[in-house]
């Protein structure tokens, strides 16, 4: 009680998990809950980028790097890797695609493998919106353009100094006049 | 299989090669090895050893300026007394300074039935039988007032909390207040001891049926019980990723604390053993 678990070692995920998990409402209760984050993690994997509502995206994104994480720490050889690859993953050629593919691209990883995008929140509609999950390393074009550090490119430079020299220059000229009023006075 | 994949995964290496050359590093390196320095790691055994120097899981409660600062006075609480490896199941005495006592201390003998807590709260719990009445304490092992911690016999058992020897027959429970401190066959593994241990008939403190207790010997229970633990079980949570990694820590962190901390158990170890050896010659 109150001390970690040692049964298992676990790898450190990259993405912020939150302390508590999501209840999803499903007929079956909590067993459910499970069973839908099972068909979105198996999505997740088949094709590499899916749109779905944003609470199941970033409760599946944590099973989803999980998986992967277990993958690549403990192999293809491992039991239990393999039971929980064989119940998570509903179409069993995706368990040779998550030790084949995935574990071979994500090997020498330093972030996380998945990438959680918030979608549009249609109104009227689903409150909380929607949220597109990927696998890092897809081959659809980003989401997102590049970001690139545009702060020292020659015009922003030029621009940055000449917007410092107008500011210089209003505040002498404002000096001048006030010395003039005070001096008047 | 292999050749397969190879085909159809080649257009999306070469794809990504562009794309993530950003994300992939070098092959991991150690901490420590640009220097051509040696990188001390502590043995995976450690976490069993010394499990509450792990802090709580639960993610509300991290603090990791508290957990260092608790893990430095663990260590000077350890350079003052030997807290000794021990698992439940092992037979352990401990003796507790009691100002109302005749001797000033106060001796325990029992077997360790549950340990928990982290840092400096870690407990566990000693049981014996001591005349036909079960007697429990619990010992917070930085107790100030805990002189000495003996482990009598050093073993595991096929379940990580024996709280079933409430309800079990009381010999399982007893071990003679006297007892001497068993010598180790081996020093390099420690024991799992397969005892099943048979348990007095019903009413119990809990329902073990639906426990899937190890060491207990078969419960001959009638067969609506055992119907109504399946119904009332979760077996989905055996496959709960999350639910795992919210009661863990994950290795890389047990990894560094143990790195900063076992050099200066070792070092208390070995000046233990001197002191021991020291001991022994004297008396020759």
């Amino acid at each position: 009680m109150n001390q970690a678990d040692l049964s298992k070692l676990v790898s450190a995920l990259r993405i912020a998990v939150k302390p508590k998990p999501r209840r999803f409402s499903c007929p079956e209760g909590p067993a459910g809950r499970l069973e839908k984050l099972r068909a979105t993690v198996t999505a997740l994997v088949k094709y590499e980028r899916i749109e779905l509502n944003h609470p199941r995206a970033e409760e599946a994104q944590g099973y989803a790097e999980r998986l992967i994480s277990d993958a690549i720490r403990n192999g293809d050889c491992h039991k239990h890797t393999m039971e929980m690859a064989d119940y998570w993953l509903n179409e069993k050629q995706l368990v040779h695609k998550l030790f084949k593919v995935l574990v071979p691209r994500y090997q020498n990883y330093n972030s996380s493998f998945t990438r959680l995008v918030l979608g549009p929140k249609t109104y009227p509609g689903y409150y909380v919106g929607t949220a597109i999950l990927e696998l890092k390393g897809n081959p659809f074009p980003a989401l997102q353009p590049e970001t690139h550090n545009y702060h020292y490119w020659l015009h922003n430079v030029l621009l940055e100094e000449a917007k410092k020299e107008f500011r210089s220059a209003r505040q002498d000229r404002n000096a001048g006049t006030t010395e003039s009023v005070t001096a008047e006075s | 299989m292999r050749q397969l994949f190879a085909n159809r995964t080649s257009s999306i290496l070469l794809q990504e090669k562009c794309d993530e050359a950003d994300e992939k590093s070098v092959s991991k390196q150690k901490p420590g090895d640009e220097s051509g320095n040696t990188v001390v790691v502590a043995p995976p055994e450690f976490r069993f050893m010394y499990p509450e120097f792990l802090p709580d899981p639960a993610m509300e409660r991290r603090n990791r300026l508290k957990e260092k600062l608790e893990r430095i006075d663990m260590l000077q609480r350890r350079s003052v007394v030997e807290i000794p490896e021990f698992y439940t199941g092992s037979v352990m005495a401990v003796t507790v300074a009691d100002a109302n006592s005749p001797n000033k201390f106060a001796r325990f003998v029992g077997i360790c039935i549950q340990r928990g807590g982290s840092g400096l709260r870690a407990w566990f719990i000693l049981r014996n039988v001591v005349d036909k009445q079960g007697v429990e304490i619990l010992y917070e092992m930085y107790c100030p007032l805990i002189q000495k911690i003996e482990v009598l016999r050093l073993e595991r058992r096929l379940d990580e909390s024996l709280l079933y020897l409430r309800d079990a027959l009381p010999e399982y429970s007893t071990f003679p207040l006297d007892m001497e401190p068993e010598r180790r066959l081996n020093n390099s593994v420690v024991p799992i001891n397969p005892l099943k241990v048979k348990l007095r008939p019903r009413p119990w403190l809990e329902r073990w049926e639906r426990q899937n207790l190890q060491g207990v010997e078969d419960l001959n229970l009638p067969q609506r019980f055992y119907d109504k633990a399946e119904k009332v079980a979760k077996p989905w949570e055996k496959y709960d990723l999350m639910l795992q990694y919210r009661k863990t820590i994950p290795a890389e962190e047990q990894e560094k604390i143990f790195s900063d901390v076992h050099s200066q158990l070792q070092q208390q170890e070995f000046k233990r053993k001197m002191r021991r050896r020291r001991g022994t010659d004297n008396e020759q």
